[in-house]
C-alpha cells in the first residue's frame, strides 16, 4: 500500500507544478473575454477588448517597431556569426570573447550600454535598440552555429579547397547549407529575445520609438487591465504556434541547449 | 607553381580572419567598450559612500532572494526534470511543449497574470471567502511575497531545462547496476543520480540566479515601492535622478558581490563533486 501512495507521488507533484504554471496564463486568457474591465468577477463574454486593440494605434506602431528592430537584428547578428564562425574561429580564445554577454544581469549590460550611447552621443531609440539586441543576439547565435560547424566534417572542407574552390566558394557551397538548420533555429531564438526584450529597450529607446514590450509595461503600471489582457492572450496564441513550427522542424534540441 | 598556390592559399587564409572582425568589433564595441565606460565613470563617486547600511541592505536583500528563489526554483524544478527525463513515456512531447511555451512568450505577461489571482479582489481572494477561510481580503500583491512567488514563477524553466537535458543523457543501466546490487531508491539517488546530475543543477542555479539578482521588472511590477532591490536601485540612479556616477559605482559594487557568490558557488560545487571522486 504504501509502494502505490509513492508511486503516485511524482505525477501528482508533476500534476500540480503544470497547473502552478498554467493557472495564471489561463485565468488571464479567461478575463480577456470578460465584459466588466474593473472587477476581477466574471460579468459576460465579450470581444470588446480585441476590437479596442485593433483599433489602437499606439500598439500597431509599437508592435511595427519592434518588428523591425527583431528583423534587423536578426540578420546582423545571423550574419556576423555564421562568418565569424567560419573565418575566425580558427584563433580558438576569438570565440571566449562572446561568452561574457551572457554571464553577466542584464541591467548591467543595459545601464553599461547607456552610459555608452550618452558619451558618444548616439541619439537613443531604434538604433540604439539595434546595437543592444545584436549583441544579446550573438552571445546566442555564435555557440550556436558553432556546435553546429564543428558537427561537420573538415574532409569535406578540406577537399572543397583542395578541388579548387576558394574559402568564399567553399563557405557558400558547403558550409552554409550545413549550417542551415542551426542558422534557422539561431533565428527563432533571436527574434524571440529581441521581441520580448525589456530591460536593454527599457534604458535604450526614447520614448518616440516604444517597442511591444515597453508599451505593454506601461499598460501595466496604468492599469489598462483588460486591453493588456487580450494582447496578451495574442502574443501567446502567436507565440505557441512558432514553437510549434519550431518542434516541427525537428531542432528543438539546439533550443534547449541555451 | 605549386608553392605559389600553396603560398597564396595560406594567405588567403589568413586574410579571411577580416571576415571575422565585424562581429568581433561589435562584441568589443558594444559589450566591453561599455562595460570599460561603466567602470571609469563609477571612479569619480567616492567608494566610501558604500559603507552605508542602505546599500548594505539592499545588496543583502537581492542575494537572499536571488538565492532562495534558486533554491526554491531547484527544489521544484528537479522532480519535474527526473520524472520528464525518466519515469514519463506517453505524452512527453506535449509536456516539454508545455514547459518550453512560457520560455518563449513575454516575461512581462507571465509577470501580469498574477495580478488576476493575487488582487486584493481577485481570484484566490473570491475564493477563499466564498469557503469562508478569511472574511476580509489578504493583501497578497505589494509585498516581499509576492516578489518572490512571480520570480520562482517566471524563472522555473531556466532550472528545469537544463536539468531536464542532463537527467535525459543518464544512462539507465547505472540505475539498474545501482538497483541489483541492492541500493535502495533513495541510496541511487543519492549516489548515483544526483552527483551525476551535479552539472545541470550548477547551470540551472546560475542561469536563475544571475538574472534574479539584477531583475527590476518583477519588484517594480508585483513589488510595490517599499522593497528596493538591486536592479530598481540601479534603475532609479540611473532614470530616475539621473546620478551616472553613483549608479555607475553603485552597479560595479553590485555586479562584483554577484562574481564573488559565481565563483563561491563554482568552488563549493567543485568541492562536492571532488569529494565525491575522492571517495
Amino acid at each position: 500500500m504504501a509502494k502505490r501512495i509513492t508511486h503516485y507521488l511524482l505525477p501528482c507533484f508533476v500534476g500540480f507544478l503544470y497547473l502552478f504554471l498554467y493557472l495564471p496564463i489561463i485565468v488571464l486568457i479567461l478575463f480577456s473575454f470578460n465584459k466588466n474591465a474593473f472587477t476581477y468577477q466574471w460579468t459576460g463574454f465579450t470581444f470588446e477588448w480585441y476590437h479596442q486593440l485593433l483599433k489602437s494605434s499606439e500598439i500597431w506602431s509599437a508592435l511595427h517597431n519592434s518588428l523591425l528592430v527583431a528583423s534587423i537584428s536578426v540578420i546582423f547578428s545571423i550574419s556576423m556569426g555564421a562568418i565569424f564562425v567560419f573565418f575566425g574561429t580558427k584563433v580558438r580564445q576569438l570565440l571566449l570573447l562572446f561568452y561574457g554577454s551572457l554571464t553577466i544581469p542584464e541591467i548591467v549590460l543595459a545601464v553599461g550600454m547607456l552610459s555608452f550611447f550618452v558619451v558618444t552621443q548616439v541619439p537613443l531609440g531604434i538604433t540604439a535598440l539595434i546595437a543592444g539586441h545584436t549583441l544579446l543576439g550573438l552571445g546566442y547565435v555564435i555557440p550556436i552555429i558553432y556546435i553546429r560547424f564543428n558537427e561537420l566534417d573538415t574532409e569535406l572542407i578540406e577537399a572543397s579547397l583542395d578541388l579548387g574552390a576558394t574559402q568564399i566558394q567553399t563557405f557558400f557551397k558547403i558550409v552554409l547549407p550545413w549550417l542551415m538548420p542551426a542558422l534557422f533555429a539561431a533565428s527563432l531564438l533571436v527574434f524571440i529575445i529581441s521581441f520580448d526584450d525589456f530591460v536593454i529597450s527599457f534604458f535604450c529607446t526614447s520614448a518616440a520609438s516604444q517597442t511591444l514590450p515597453i508599451y505593454i509595461f506601461s499598460m501595466i503600471r496604468a492599469g489598462e487591465m483588460p486591453i493588456v489582457s487580450a494582447l496578451s492572450a495574442v502574443l501567446l496564441f502567436v507565440s505557441s504556434l512558432l514553437v510549434l513550427l519550431f518542434s516541427a522542424l525537428q531542432i528543438k534540441r539546439i533550443g534547449f541547449g541555451r | 607553381m605549386k608553392k605559389i598556390t600553396a603560398i597564396k592559399s595560406a594567405f588567403i587564409r589568413e586574410v579571411s580572419l577580416i571576415f571575422s572582425v565585424p562581429a568581433v568589433l561589435w562584441q568589443i564595441l558594444f559589450f566591453y567598450l561599455p562595460l570599460f565606460i561603466l567602470i571609469y565613470t563609477s571612479f569619480f563617486q567616492s567608494y566610501l559612500i558604500f559603507f552605508n547600511i542602505m546599500f548594505v541592505r539592499v545588496i543583502v536583500r537581492s542575494l537572499v532572494l536571488a538565492g532562495g528563489s534558486a533554491a526554491l526554483c531547484l527544489l521544484l524544478a528537479y522532480p519535474v526534470a527526473y520524472f520528464l527525463a525518466l519515469k514519463v513515456e506517453r505524452g512527453k512531447n506535449i509536456l516539454l511543449f508545455l514547459l518550453t511555451l512560457p520560455f518563449w512568450t513575454n516575461f512581462l505577461i507571465q509577470i501580469f497574470a498574477w495580478f488576476f489571482l493575487l488582487d486584493r479582489n481577485g481570484i484566490i481572494n473570491i475564493l477563499l471567502k466564498k469557503i469562508n477561510l478569511i472574511t476580509e481580503p489578504l493583501y497578497l500583491l505589494n509585498n516581499q511575497f509576492s516578489i518572490f512567488l512571480v520570480m520562482v514563477y517566471c524563472y522555473l524553466p531556466f532550472m528545469i531545462m537544463p536539468l531536464y537535458s542532463i537527467l535525459n543523457k543518464m544512462d539507465i543501466a547505472l540505475l539498474e547496476a545501482s538497483m541489483d546490487l541492492g541500493a535502495t531508491r533513495w541510496q541511487t539517488f543519492k549516489r548515483v543520480t544526483l552527483p551525476l546530475s551535479i552539472t545541470g543543477i550548477k547551470t540551472g542555479v546560475l542561469l536563475v540566479f544571475v538574472p534574479a539578482f539584477g531583475e527590476f521588472v518583477i519588484p517594480a511590477l508585483v513589488g510595490g515601492s517599499k522593497y528596493m532591490l538591486v536592479g530598481s536601485l540601479i534603475t532609479y540612479y540611473f532614470l530616475v535622478v539621473r546620478d551616472s556616477k553613483l549608479g555607475a559605482a553603485f552597479t560595479v559594487v553590485s555586479g562584483l558581490t554577484l562574481l564573488g557568490c559565481v565563483v563561491l558557488f563554482d568552488r563549493c560545487c567543485q568541492l562536492v563533486s571532488g569529494k565525491r571522486k575522492a571517495r
